[in-house]
């Protein structure tokens, strides 16, 4: 490349570079001082460097563990839902949608509803004395399980978490499912293939990438659940619905220990960052394909 | 060039006006939302009338939801954003580093009782004007327990689920007069799941959510039992026998299904609602709550049917936890001397008068109380309550306070939800308040 267009792509990408050093990388240096520095909110000005220790806290800390647990599980099983569901959706109405478009808008709905409005409604909808469910169920039953108990809370938390955002997942693969050329589908026809053969020899390869990704957003984002969560059951008795959000947000306003609590997200960025190193891999291996 | 010299000339005018405007007057941050902010704006309004344009009061007020943390922030941040800003009781430790102590108008101590002026005191130093105090009232519903002690069948039933579930056979009694003992045996006899002919499915709403304000719900039950968070030598001394008996109280209710089944994520709201419903018979709520629960057209199921008393009695008396909310000064403040006007004003009987009438719940000496009684006749229950039961706790206004609840929250919720061990969770507890309550 000539010496003057290299000038000419750096002086273009400067403005971009100083916008994400000052965006991306201030806060990242401050969370990196506060993470060795000993910093509660008495002291947010004047921070204390005490080295490593705070993350030696956060990784000795049965807690932090205990989250880090809640918050992987709830990612896998809710994205592994996510994407089956939307997938099935994605398949079965295709026809639908081919007819009636609209219907998607329809679908798309719940995304719409801000996560902490969702807890709320459902702390509401499954309360015994003003929801719906627990009045129905009794009604019918004679009975109604304790949805935020310690025993479902889990089970309701994924129900729900599924319900907002399965309709990101249809979206994705349903236009995936489109782009598969007819002509496709028409050879692998002429050939005898048939209905589930046709779908997981032709359709499935062909959507793989889509399923991917969808899986990977879906899992970061419910690995990352905070606003649902903390308003329809909050850390959970004992703390047995904290996710890694929540266990951040505790130590950093509850109990005022910024400094555990930046350690413990620098921690969370260092795992993320390796996932995302991975999952790129993979992607650019798969790409001349 | 010379336009441009004028411009920023003007500019720089400009803003020293504002700011000379905005030092002028005290900015005022408030407590939001419900009877608070109706209470101070009318204050405000009251105090504007007659004061000066340099000290007239400007209010501003957060979201309710995570104030004290926000506040917590902009006070480290040395904010002058405000000049006189809420406090509580139970935070008191965590601001009074950005704070200033105040000294007290001698009007103030003839119009508050000196346990609640104390409310607001820290380290020995007054950091505020009490406006608003907060206690607990043992609900119950008077119609059941009017029938409970005159009917003889639903009396000898009451005897015989008290024998079987807490192996002593006890009589119904006034609830004014109720032990701990009593208040569960009430329970348990109008839970439908132990007695058929109850009325209501539960014999009370327990708030068990882990929450640090359900803690203070419920430590009056500790604290009757003798229970304390520290001895005079400065020890932690929440694994005592007290705590245990307190601790297996909520527990034993709990898991007799006296309580509904999601009491663990309940909280002041879910109580008002299972009780507001018709559906307890009982409750250990805030003072808060009773406007709401006493109002027909809100809670048509139980207004008028509603008696208030404060907690039962234990070994060691009867107690409320009480904490107050009050008003003090922003060390960073840029007009100290409007806040202290203004803060004189607020503790003389004629302010607090208005803050009353307009909603606020001070806790008021008798001859100002018997002012405002006609229109807030709970006002003269929460100020003969306080002076009688309340507590705080030993270590209850030190810095980390708030920490100390939420730890409690934890460990103890764990215990109720059959997550943990009494043993293990008193010992998390012991532990987690060592070191945060260590000197």
């Amino acid at each position: 490349m000539p010496r003057t267009s290299r000038f000419e792509g750096r002086l273009l990408i400067a403005p971009l570079t100083a916008f994400l050093i000052a965006l991306l990388g201030f806060p990242l240096v401050l969370d990196l001082i506060y993470s060795i520095s000993r910093v509660g909110f008495e002291n947010i000005r004047t921070p204390e460097l005490v080295g490593f220790s705070n993350y030696a806290k956060a990784m000795a800390d049965p807690e932090f563990w205990a989250a880090a647990w809640f918050s992987l599980r709830f990612g896998l099983i809710v994205a592994v839902i996510q994407v089956v569901a939307g997938l099935g959706l994605a398949v079965f109405l295709a026809p639908l949608f081919a007819r009636r478009p609209w219907l998607i808008a329809l679908l798309m709905l719940p995304m719409m509803v801000a996560p902490a409005l969702v807890g709320l409604m459902y702390r509401l909808i499954l309360h015994e004395f003003v929801g719906a469910v627990p009045y129905y169920l009794l009604e019918w039953y004679g009975d109604f399980p304790a949805f935020l108990g310690r025993d479902w809370a889990f089970t309701t938390l994924v129900t729900v978490e599924t319900l907002q955002w399965t309709p990101f997942a249809l979206l994705i693969l349903h236009s995936s499912y489109a782009a598969i050329s007819p002509d496709v589908r028409e050879a692998a026809a002429l050939d005898g293939a048939r209905g589930r053969r046709l779908f997981l020899n032709i359709d499935l390869p062909l959507m793989l990438p889509a399923i991917g990704i969808t899986f990977f957003i879906r899992f970061i984002d419910s690995f990352r659940v905070f606003d649902n969560l903390y308003t329809l059951v909050g850390p959970g008795a004992g703390g047995s619905t904290t996710s890694m959000s929540i266990y951040i947000y505790q130590a950093f306003f509850k109990v005022g220990d910024i400094g555990l609590a930046v350690a413990a997200s620098m921690l969370l960025l260092a795992a993320s960052f390796v996932v995302l190193w991975v999952i790129n891999g993979l992607t650019a291996r798969k790409a001349p394909l | 060039m010379t336009r441009l010299k004028t411009l920023l000339t003007s500019a720089a005018l400009f803003a020293t006006l504002g700011i000379t405007g905005a030092m002028a007057e005290v900015t005022v941050l408030g407590w939001p939302g419900g009877p608070e902010e109706a209470g101070l704006r009318k204050a405000a309004d009251a105090y504007n009338a007659t004061a000066t344009d340099a000290d007239k009061v400007k209010l501003i007020f957060f979201n309710r939801d995570g104030f004290f943390d926000k506040l917590a922030a902009d006070l480290a941040a040395g904010s002058t954003d405000f000049d006189v800003n809420l406090l509580a009781t139970y935070a008191l430790g965590r601001y009074a580093p950005f704070m200033d102590p105040i000294s007290l108008p001698d009007a103030s101590k003839t119009t508050f009782p000196e346990k609640v002026l104390a409310t607001m005191q820290y380290d020995g130093k007054q950091y505020g004007i009490p406006t608003d105090l907060s206690l607990h009232f043992m609900y119950y519903r008077s119609d059941l327990i009017e029938k409970l002690l005159s009917d003889a069948d639903w009396k000898a039933k009451y005897g015989e689920i008290s024998e079987k579930y807490l192996g002593k056979k006890l009589d119904p009694k006034d609830p004014d007069a109720w032990t701990w003992d009593d208040w569960m045996a009430t329970a348990l006899f109008f839970t439908k799941s132990i007695n058929s002919d109850s009325p209501t499915r539960y014999g009370t709403v327990l708030q068990m959510k882990n929450l640090l304000f359900n803690m203070m719900v419920w430590q009056s039950t500790a604290r009757a039992q003798g229970g304390d968070w520290m001895n005079d030598k400065g020890e932690i001394i929440v694994d005592s026998p007290a705590y245990r008996t307190a601790l297996d109280i909520y527990k034993k209710l709990y898991d007799e299904g006296t309580s509904p089944k999601d009491s663990t994520t309940y909280e002041f709201a879910e109580a008002n609602a299972a009780f507001g419903a018709g559906q307890a018979a009982t409750m250990v709520q805030w003072n808060a709550a009773f406007g709401d629960l006493d109002n027909k057209e809100k809670t048509p199921a139980v207004a008028g049917k509603i008696g208030t008393v404060a907690p039962p009695a234990g070994p060691e008396g009867r107690f409320t936890h009480i904490h107050g909310l009050g008003l003090g000064i922003n060390k960073a403040s840029k007009n100290k001397e409007g806040a202290v006007k203004f803060l004189n004003w607020l503790g003389t009987a004629d302010a607090m008068e208005i803050y009353a009438r307009a909603g606020g719940s001070p806790a008021l000496s008798d001859p100002v109380v018997a002012k405002v009684s006609a229109e807030r006749p709970d006002l003269v229950k929460l100020g003969q309550f306080a002076g009688a039961y309340g507590f705080v706790m030993h270590g209850g206004t030190a810095a980390k306070a708030l920490q100390v609840y939420e730890l409690q929250a934890k460990e103890f919720t764990a215990y109720w939800a059959g997550d943990k061990s009494l043993d293990d969770a008193l010992a998390a507890a012991k532990a987690g308040m060592a070191e945060l309550l260590k000197p």
